[in-house]
């Protein structure tokens, strides 16, 4: 039993790995593929703005200005049998900084949850947040 | 005035000991420069040379001053042999200071002298600046070239009651300047009664000349000074819109970085007499949305040929300029696709179901109160026995080391496995089952978090299997830290139900240092957007959603979306939206897309 869970942690981990640069390099460079990552069904919650279905998602992506993100740290785990009925399912937590445009960079965070759909990982749930105040009316006199 | 004594014997060290013939005595025959004058031409030139080498002139931000200077003595050599008395010429020079010694001005009262240099010069003002006394000697420095030479002509033309006609020594000159935090805190006042606030406009002219900087040497072309100016901006009005510069001698702005950042909402720039020569000294503006800039009055105005060039080289690095000069331009002509593109906004939640609200609320207000306690150890109970935990740290984004605090503590435990690449170490750092789990909680720093600058994300909200992400800011106590630090946290929850409840399976949790934008807010944020105590509004069905979103389109003007949004936002909660929606137009915060239907 433990050995299972132990080769699914180094599984998680390499998933995470090649995963990330290709979600990273899809969404920077390639963004009309965006929707190939996510589930039908997939949902992104872009700093809470929720967006349902891998189409819209695409979308979401194309209308957004383009990006270059530079990650720093990477975390991965897989999602306990008891919570997914035994279907495999990792937990990916990344940050690191994204450039808008010609903006000054970000840090961001983000957290997938990664399944195998046939031979294929797909996400399906996608949580990003910049980190910023949340509320830009702070220079109120 | 003790006239005697001390100037017995001449004290050769002194710059103006050559003129103390009114010391009495032996000395009164010593006219040092005189016979040197009538030696050797050459030597006034060299000596010339040399008194400017010994004043401070700052080459430092003015490149060009060196290479002026040299000019200036060439021409001087040409110029041929000054006859022995007669009065050394003053040039301007690049930067147009000067700086006037009195060799025996303090023997008088301050203001008697000033009021007698003021009564030959008008009606030229006069405005000294840095009046400091050495000894006998006053010095000053002028910024005015005519007044410059005016008093330049006064030498040893006013008879002063003691029966000695006044030295007046004017040189090129221009002090050294040392910003320390008395003086800028003085800058920063002096800003502050220049600053319109409801404008968001603030005036420099002449900010030298300033009554209340006239003992300090405060001028914008050093860069120090500039700096210092930009950083209290950065620091105390960021939302700054207009900025006027005139007159202010600045020929070099090279060393400005990052103006950008600092002050991202210019979009007025007057910056018109000034020495700027080419128009590419203004490059550290570029990338500023800037509207309306004046530029009059500077060498870099004469260069071109025809207004078009002009325009087109302001244009090509303030494309958004419709104002030149104080004259508006024609539009220029775009292209339909807009190079800007927006963000969609910062929204503090979503829930994939309404339904997790309540249960999401509940859980996070138990699991944070506990976590703030003295003791986590309760927290064993939301914990899956075979959940897993880990942690990874980073800082933010141009933060490393000297506005925040160290993360020290989260070093040991970051399972950033970008660099932990030993398959036993990522398993090591990986928190396996609720007892290693709430063990590593315990160890972790005393904290309390601010409920208001929380987050949150229900992404996934079945039967099964809830996934929720929280971030937020916590304060960190007890860590011998000076001030506690403030971190930003991004936390996943995987959570599964156990029996009556639910508990964690699993947990990434993501800590770094709150930037400082976010700190601010610590603690502070008014109404919360998600109200964590208040009682919670009845459940709407949607037809009552769409009815309300219909009233709030038109009461606001906003479209469906943006009502929506409002609505969402403020808990469905019909007048708190409308009283949002208010507020954030009263403060401009909505943008007209919002409008569009």
């Amino acid at each position: 039993m433990t050995q299972i869970v132990k080769s699914k942690i180094d599984q998680a981990c390499r998933v995470a790995e090649e995963f990330t640069k290709l979600y990273y390099e899809t969404s920077d460079k390639r963004r009309h593929l965006m929707s190939k990552l996510y589930l039908d069904s997939g949902l992104l919650a872009w700093n809470g703005n929720g967006i349902n279905g891998n189409e819209r998602i695409q979308k979401f992506f194309i209308d957004l200005p383009t990006s270059d993100h530079i990650i720093n740290t990477l975390d991965a785990q897989p999602v306990l049998d008891s919570a997914v009925n035994g279907q495999l399912t990792f937990m990916i937590q990344v940050s690191g900084t994204v450039r808008y445009q010609d903006r000054v960079p970000k840090s961001f965070q983000q957290n997938f949850i990664i399944t195998a759909q046939g031979d294929k990982w797909k996400i399906v749930s996608d949580c990003f947040r910049l980190q910023e105040p949340l509320t830009n009316n702070d220079t109120k006199s | 005035m003790s006239k005697g004594g001390k100037f017995n014997k001449p004290t050769w060290k002194s710059q103006y000991s050559e003129h103390d013939f009114r010391g009495g005595g032996d000395t009164r025959k010593v006219i040092f420069k005189t016979n040197k004058h009538k030696k050797d031409n050459r030597d006034w030139v060299s000596a010339g040379r040399s008194y400017l080498q010994d004043e401070d002139i700052d080459m430092g931000g003015s490149s060009g001053g060196g290479r002026y200077s040299k000019k200036f003595y060439k021409r001087d050599k040409k110029r041929g042999t000054p006859p022995p008395n007669h009065k050394r010429r003053l040039m301007e020079g690049p930067m147009s200071w000067f700086r006037v010694t009195l060799p025996f001005g303090n023997k008088y009262e301050k203001s008697f002298v000033l009021k007698t240099l003021l009564d030959k010069i008008q009606p030229l003002p006069l405005w000294p600046i840095t009046w400091k006394v050495n000894g006998h000697v006053v010095t000053f420095f002028v910024d005015d070239f005519k007044v410059a030479e005016k008093l330049n002509d006064l030498d040893r033309q006013i008879q002063m009651p003691d029966g000695f006609k006044l030295l007046v020594k004017v040189h090129n000159g221009i002090p050294n300047v040392d910003v320390n935090e008395d003086l800028k805190e003085k800058i920063k006042l002096t800003m502050a009664k220049r600053y319109n606030a409801p404008n968001k406009a603030l005036d420099l002219t002449k900010f030298h000349a300033d009554p209340d900087l006239q003992d300090v040497f405060c001028a914008l072309f050093k860069p120090v000074v500039f700096l210092t100016v930009v950083e209290i901006i950065a620091e105390n009005i960021p939302e700054i819109e207009a900025i006027n510069l005139f007159d202010n001698k600045i020929a070099n702005l090279s060393f400005l970085k990052k103006v950008k950042e600092k002050l991202p909402h210019l979009k007025i720039l007057h910056i018109g007499n000034n020495k700027f020569r080419d128009i590419s000294m203004l490059d550290p503006f570029i990338g500023l949305p800037i509207v309306d800039i004046v530029l009059n009055g500077n060498p870099l105005c004469s260069k071109y040929k025809d207004q078009e060039a002009y325009i087109g080289e302001v244009r090509k690095r303030f494309p958004k300029v419709m104002k030149l000069d104080g004259i508006d331009l024609p539009p220029p002509i775009s292209f339909d696709i807009s190079e800007e593109v927006h963000l969609p906004p910062n929204l503090q939640t979503f829930l994939v179901s309404q339904d997790g609200e309540s249960i999401v609320r509940q859980f996070l207000e138990q699991y944070f109160t506990i976590f703030d306690s003295e003791n986590r150890q309760p927290l064993l109970q939301a914990y899956h026995e075979s959940a897993l935990m880990s942690m990874t740290m980073s800082y933010p984004y141009g933060q490393r080391d000297k506005s925040g605090s160290w993360l020290n503590w989260y070093t040991t435990d970051n399972r950033n496995i970008m660099k932990v690449q030993d398959p036993e170490r990522r398993q090591r750092l990986l928190k396996q089952g609720h007892v290693a789990v709430v063990q590593f909680l315990q160890e972790m720093p005393q904290t309390k978090h601010d409920i208001h600058s929380f987050t949150v994300d229900l992404v996934i909200f079945t039967p099964q299997m809830i996934v929720l992400t929280v971030t937020g800011m916590y304060k960190e106590l007890k860590t011998g830290h000076k001030v506690p630090p403030t971190r930003s946290f991004f936390r996943t929850l995987v959570i599964v139900p156990a029996g009556t409840g639910f508990c964690i399976s699993n947990e990434t949790l993501h800590v770094t240092n709150a930037t400082e934008d976010q700190a601010k807010n610590l603690f502070k944020i008014v109404v919360p957007a998600v109200p964590a105590a208040a009682p919670s509004a009845p459940a709407l069905d949607d037809s009552t959603k769409q009815q309300m979103i219909g009233a709030m389109s038109e009461q606001s003007g906003m479209n469906i979306e943006w009502s929506r949004r409002c609505l969402e936002e403020t808990q469905w909660d019909y007048t708190r939206a409308v009283g949002a929606f208010t507020d954030a137009q009263k403060q401009g915060l909505i943008p007209p897309e919002a409008f569009v239907k």
